[in-house]
């Protein structure tokens, strides 16, 4: 190996912290305006309550304290970029990152935003990775933020008592491959073919293309359930074979799986093809709800702050959304004293 | 066919033996639609058929949906 080779600088997690806006909207609460109850959506998504933005909050609000906590976690206050990935951004563009960063008192620094819908933060944490790796940055904080209730047709059953608000966020900073914390390959795929499966129809260039006229739900965040099912069970599961297949780990190494909070059916599928027992599967979407880009580090954030992710457990990552789109990576966790805030 | 989707109605999705007829609908046994669909899934793992999803809810009954198995069985 050659000694430029050798010296390659390899990502590592060294901070971590998630943050939920205080408003807990129960299943009651929406059973009182949608065709449902409490039983119906416990029993098909494991959801209990989600928390919601309230007025005056957007995605750059829950960013900024998502970022703000990884970045105390990690114990010091600068990085070289800024990589937000969100579906919910502030506006069409200017992307929310640059907003973000300078709020932070990070102006100056590179700063973008990622969208790959839920599966955006995996996608993010490739091109933090990549920035790492290639030598161009020695710290990245990675955001996943949303208010994904702001794309969500609050009449529409099957996706508002799913679909919820938060952020997370982690610190990756140059180190070495063995080192606790080093991320395993970021393995990524995507399948265009089924775009329709999940995607707000109006708002940019297809429709005007096509010379379609939006209609009134046309702005709305729209899924094919079943079909998603279909498809986020079978590449979640593939991912994370090959994401272990890199790390030369088995399933039995697997110590902690953690899935996009999608909806608890979608996680059990995937860890029964996976053969994970229950106990190393971690959830918390009984009291978040799908929070998009934001599940993974959320969930990150929150399991090692209550301790059910202890430092040199091994990690597994995966998840899917819409594009199609899908990742799944691996670490062992490291000694960091992540931030939770909910 | 009927026992061995039994088995898999009442290990996987935890449905009660005695409420398994040939007359009973999967909504009757309180399957939800992400269900179905995993029932599909396993029967076509477990059992080797191609039913989709739609397929065993536009069947009906569960005898209905015994029968379209023992047709679509792929030739393995």
């Amino acid at each position: 190996m050659s000694a430029s080779l050798a010296a390659r600088p390899h990502p590592v997690l060294v901070g971590v912290g998630g943050y939920l806006p205080p408003r807990v909207v129960t299943n009651d609460e929406l059973a009182g305006h949608l065709d449902t109850s409490d039983e119906w959506i416990r029993g098909r998504t494991g959801i209990a309550v989600r928390r919601f933005a309230g007025p005056g909050t957007s995605t750059a609000d829950l960013a900024c304290e998502a970022g703000m906590l990884a970045l105390k976690s990690s114990g010091e206050p600068d990085v070289d970029a800024v990589v937000l990935a969100t579906a919910t951004p502030d506006h069409p563009l200017p992307a929310t990152a640059p907003e973000v960063a300078a709020r932070l008192g990070l102006s100056g620094i590179a700063a973008y935003d990622v969208g790959a819908v839920c599966a955006g933060f995996l996608y993010g944490l490739a091109s933090a990775c990549g920035q790492i790796a290639a030598g161009w940055s020695r710290r990245v904080l990675l955001i996943g933020a949303e208010t994904f209730t702001s794309i969500i047709d609050p009449q529409d059953r099957t996706t508002a008592v799913i679909f919820a608000d938060g952020a997370g966020a982690v610190v990756l900073r140059a180190g070495e491959p063995d080192e606790p914390g080093a991320i395993g390959r970021v393995v990524l795929g995507s399948d265009g073919d089924h775009k329709n499966l999940i995607m707000v129809p109006g708002g940019g260039s297809r429709y005007r293309a096509d010379g379609i006229t939006p209609g009134p739900r046309d702005g709305y965040f729209q899924m094919a359930g079943r079909d998603v099912y279909r498809h986020a069970v079978d590449r979640m599961s593939s991912a994370s074979l090959a994401a272990l297949g890199h790390a030369g780990w088995s399933v039995a190494d697997v110590d902690r799986f953690v899935p996009h909070q999608a909806n608890a059916k979608i996680s059990a599928a995937v860890a029964a093809r996976l053969g994970l027992p229950d106990g190393r599967v971690l959830s918390n979407i009984a009291e978040t709800g799908n929070t998009s880009a934001a599940s993974i580090p959320l969930l990150l954030a929150q399991a090692a702050a209550d301790g059910s992710l202890q430092p040199g457990h091994k990690v597994l990552l995966t998840a899917f959304g819409g594009g199609l789109t899908w990742g799944a990576s691996t670490l062992v966790w490291p000694g960091v004293t992540a931030l939770s805030e909910r | 066919m009927f026992q061995q989707i039994t088995d898999i109605l009442v290990g996987k999705f935890h449905v009660d033996p005695a409420a398994v007829t040939p007359d009973v609908t999967l909504t009757d046994l309180e399957l939800d639609s992400l269900d179905i669909v995993e029932l599909g899934l396993t029967m076509q793992q477990e059992l080797g058929t191609t039913l989709t999803d739609d397929d065993l809810v536009n069947a009906g009954s569960l005898g209905a949906i015994v029968e379209l198995a023992g047709q679509r069985v792929t030739a393995s």
